[in-house]
């Protein structure tokens, strides 16, 4: 008995006909789909759906794509569960219409969409900028009226980044410092220049590594650590609850973190000056057998108080980059727990690009 | 005189109305609820009311005045009248119960002496049956305490209104009945008057003097409880009485 279809007869070859077996589930329907497209493209088809029994949705959109696809394709009538269950598959409304900017040219919206980034990115620096002057300026009252910050605060907030962060940067910094001892000891040997290692590391570290590593490492582990603290906090609504307290939380979750981070970072810096420098007396020991005291002693001749101050300075004002970045991406943050983890990763991007943005400008200031 | 009252009140995010034309006024002294389906803008509107979040069009009025939104004298006055219980009890989780409650005080009263912050901080915690529990930071504490725990830091500096954000949701029945019970507690004792945005059938039995219902876009429904209960709107009927069809609204 040839099959009932629900399309009337038109062509004039007798169609093909695919028997579908009993069971078509997800793992069946890719094969059924190129066998349909291999047979659709050779001539009429129809598609015996009578057997089959056993099937899920995508037995359902098989079908419903299979039709909208190819008009040469019939199907027969189907039986029972499967035509209830694809009658009501094919009642969903179609996808809707392109939308109007999609009807414009490739050109024109790419045009649009480089537009809208960078009006969004402009909008986003005047925020930072005015936040950063909005932190001036708490800090400013703080330090004049000593309210509207919690007490002790600041004290937790330089625990953690000071003395948390000593050991980091200090491993870290005397690794630089024996790396760039190894590296360039090498050289100053082929050039009988042993002795200016000691020039090196010292206007290397005072002037530039240290700074500059430091406020690497704070990025990442501090600022992290503050949009983490910050952003989770919006989402939980716990800076709402603040504001509606009386309390300004631009003021009371930041001024803690930046008079921290004005302590914490020289200080670090500092700490960091020595042990990298250390580093660099280790390698000239071994591999010049340079005394300490010899390298130390020309070390001074070419590093002044200037050069140690003003990597304190920078140190400084990364710390405040650092802090401002951070706290600006946690409390701009939106309403949901995945913007969380957004938002600490591109608070370090900012920070570490702020640092090297403003150590650029150090470097035209001062030398 | 409704101590909150709102005029063609316009609210919503980034440009996008939630909610239009809402002209509600809130008594005093009593608990109105607002209620709504999921999505229907009461937290929204809720957030307007905190001064939180500036209202696209109309006018809030607190106690009579208009609250001016660019202004920050005129929010510092509206925050330091009320008081807020937000859905998850926002309690700050670096510091102690003790400490969160005392907070308010310590930032807008930083001169108040210890020992009557302390008495203060123990009134409110032992209000809420937390008095035991006020070293505990607010990871140690469960759903319902950090509810009450929050409540008791709304609560501390006598505020005219407090505005509750779902406050039984994610409990069980028994700890929301207390919570419950609380809310009817601080009106009867305190003359307070309460907001409490809710779709909990229960709670709104049990604590509603007026209801106010969003739908569509708007206010819906405006009245006292034994209206909104009698009531024949279709949608009212399915949503709040469960009968009817939704179709009818």
């Amino acid at each position: 008995m040839a099959p009932e279809t629900n399309r009337p007869e038109t062509a004039l070859k007798a169609p093909e006909v695919l028997l579908f077996p009993r069971r078509v589930r997800a793992p069946e329907v890719p094969g059924l789909f190129r066998d349909i497209q291999r047979r659709a493209a050779e001539g009429p088809l129809t598609l015996d759906l009578r057997e089959v029994e056993d099937f899920d949705s995508s037995t359902l959109a098989l079908i419903h794509l299979v039709r909208g696809l190819f008009p040469n394709v019939e199907t027969t009538q189907m039986r029972g569960t499967l035509a209830r269950a694809a009658e009501s598959f094919i009642r969903r409304p179609p996808p809707a219409g392109p939308r109007p900017a999609a009807r414009r040219g490739r050109l024109g919206r790419l045009f649009r969409e480089y537009a809208e980034a960078f009006l969004f990115n402009v909008r986003s620096v005047g925020r930072f900028l005015s936040m950063f002057g909005d932190e001036v300026y708490h800090l400013g009252v703080y330090l004049r009226e000593r309210r509207g910050v919690y007490p002790g605060e600041t004290w937790n907030q330089l625990f953690f980044m000071g003395y948390r962060s000593f050991p980091i940067v200090c491993l870290l910094i005397f690794l630089v410092g024996v790396t760039i001892s190894i590296i360039s000891a090498d050289q100053l040997q082929l050039f009988g220049a042993d002795v200016y290692i000691a020039d090196l590391i010292g206007l290397a570290m005072l002037r530039e590594l240290v700074p500059l590593m430091t406020g690497i490492i704070l990025a990442g582990k501090v600022g992290a650590a503050i949009t983490a603290e910050l952003s989770s906090m919006v989402v939980l609504e716990e800076v709402d609850a603040l504001r509606t307290m009386g309390v300004v939380p631009e003021k009371y979750l930041m001024v803690p973190r930046l008079l921290a981070i004005t302590l914490a970072a020289p200080l670090l810096a500092a700490l960091a000056d020595v042990v990298g420098i250390f580093g660099g007396v280790l390698v000239a020991q071994v591999k010049f057998g340079m005394a300490p005291s010899a390298f130390l002693r020309q070390m001074m001749n070419s590093v002044g108080l200037s050069d140690f101050v003003w990597g304190l300075a920078k140190a400084v004002v990364f710390g405040w980059a650092i802090v401002v970045g951070s706290g600006y991406k946690g409390l701009t943050v939106g309403r949901s727990a995945e913007e969380v983890g957004r938002a600490t990763t591109e608070s370090v991007v900012l920070s570490v690009t702020l640092i090297v943005l403003i150590d650029c400008v150090f470097a035209f200031v001062l030398y | 005189m409704p101590i909150i009252e709102t005029r063609d009140l316009a609210v919503g995010y980034g440009g996008v109305r939630v909610l239009e034309g809402v002209g509600l006024s809130v008594p005093e002294g009593r608990i109105s609820v607002v209620l709504g389906v999921s999505g229907s803008g009461k937290s929204t509107l809720l957030k307007t009311l905190a001064g939180l979040l500036p209202p696209l069009g109309g006018d809030l009025l607190f106690a009579g005045d208009r609250v001016d939104f660019r202004s920050e004298a005129c929010l510092r006055y509206l925050y330091g009248r009320i008081g807020v219980l937000y859905q998850g009890g926002a309690l700050l989780n670096g510091l102690t119960l003790q400490e969160n409650v005392a907070l308010p005080v310590r930032m807008q009263h930083p001169d108040m002496p210890d020992g009557i912050l302390r008495d203060m901080v123990h009134s409110a915690l032992s209000q809420v049956g937390l008095a035991g529990s006020a070293a505990k930071y607010p990871a140690e504490l469960s759903g319902g305490m950090k509810k009450r725990g929050a409540l008791a830091r709304a609560l501390i500096l006598d505020p005219d209104v407090v505005l509750c954000d779902e406050p039984s949701s994610g409990l069980d029945p028994i700890t929301s009945a207390s919570l419950d019970d609380l809310l009817l507690s601080v009106k009867e004792t305190f003359g307070m008057t309460l907001v409490v945005v809710t779709h909990e059938l229960r709670s709104i039995e049990r604590v509603a003097d007026r209801v106010f219902v969003l739908h569509d876009g708007g206010l819906h429904f405006s009245g006292e409880y034994a209206d909104l209960a009698a009531s024949e709107d279709g949608f009212i009927k399915t949503f709040f009485l469960r009968k009817g069809s939704h179709d009818d609204a």
